[in-house]
């Protein structure tokens, strides 16, 4: 029960990232806007993570049959999504979240090198943390422009950091419920995510290769 | 990119002039340089996004109707990368 569940959010999950990654690219076709094509990637990169895992996870479930996903099928559809949430705070500019001086440093490499005991655990983290920073981003947009729709999005982050972390912390309790309420966290936020997207019509739109800046 | 989109936004609105907004007009509007105006009216041509119309006095610009359908679809994913926090 708790495997078919965990395909279908990995399957909602790879069609609502595919949906605002085809959008993000119908944008940057028609306008050559560097930011469109920055969240073409990073939605097309969640998209691919989620649908890496739920292959991982139908292969268990009809071929393999072993009870438990393989874990480096898992790991690469994090390290995919991981991607794709770092250049959604990379379009924030990630110069800002890296600081400058040594001293900060010295405390926040040391996290991502000797916090982990294993590949997934320092992906997650990076997730994490990538995801924290765009959702604070996007809460100052906000504040800055009081938009109700990018009030979803900074839900929709949030909601997704949330996800991240209950995965991060699935790894210490593996039989647990938190992986499928993880995973369930996280279609949430991507369902916030396209809230705004759905209003935004595509009418008259065309992929117009000539119409770039 | 924001500089095109206010271009062509005030092309489009001119209302006092058939043949178009002329380049003081446009300056003020964009709030850029004539130097760089001129580079990008120039390519905003090239790329048929304006129409140059010649008076007796300067030349003025106007938007093509493949400029209006640039302007829209800036328009909408300006919203849409705003959503986001974003300007594209």
């Amino acid at each position: 029960m708790e495997f078919i569940l965990e395909n279908i959010l990995n399957l909602i999950g790879f069609v609502v990232g595919l949906i605002i990654g085809i959008f993000s690219y119908v944008g940057y076709k028609n306008t050559g806007s560097p930011t469109l094509f920055r969240l073409t990637l990073a939605f097309f990169s969640i998209s691919i993570g989620f649908f890496v895992i739920w292959v991982g996870y139908a292969a268990e479930s009809f071929v393999i049959k072993s009870g438990q996903i393989e874990r480096w099928v898992q790991t690469l559809g994090i390290g995919i999504q991981t991607i794709g949430y770092f250049f959604i705070a990379f379009s924030h500019s990630i110069k800002a979240f890296f600081p400058k001086s040594r001293y900060f440093r010295s405390i926040i490499f040391p996290l991502f090198i000797f916090s982990g005991s294993s590949v997934e655990n320092i992906i997650r983290s990076i997730s994490f943390i990538v995801l924290v920073y765009g959702t604070i981003e996007t809460v100052i947009s906000y504040i800055e422009g009081k938009k109700k729709s990018t009030l979803f999005v900074a839900s929709g982050l949030g909601l997704l950091a949330l996800g991240e972390f209950l995965g991060w912390y699935s790894l210490v309790f593996p039989e647990s419920i938190l992986y499928p309420v993880s995973v369930s966290t996280k279609i949430v936020g991507l369902l916030a995510l396209f809230i705004p997207v759905s209003r935004v019509s595509l009418r008259g739109m065309k992929f117009a290769s000539d119409a770039e800046e | 990119m924001k500089i095109i989109g206010d271009i062509l936004t005030t092309t489009r609105d001119y209302i006092p002039d058939e043949n178009g907004a002329n380049v003081t007009h446009l300056i003020r509007n964009a709030n850029i340089s004539h130097g760089r105006l001129s580079k990008i009216l120039s390519t905003l041509v090239e790329q048929g996004l304006l129409e140059q119309t010649s008076s007796k006095r300067a030349c003025k610009y106007k938007i093509s109707s493949e400029g209006r359908e640039f302007l829209n679809a800036y328009n909408t994913f300006n919203e849409f990368a705003q959503n986001f926090g974003l300007r594209i």
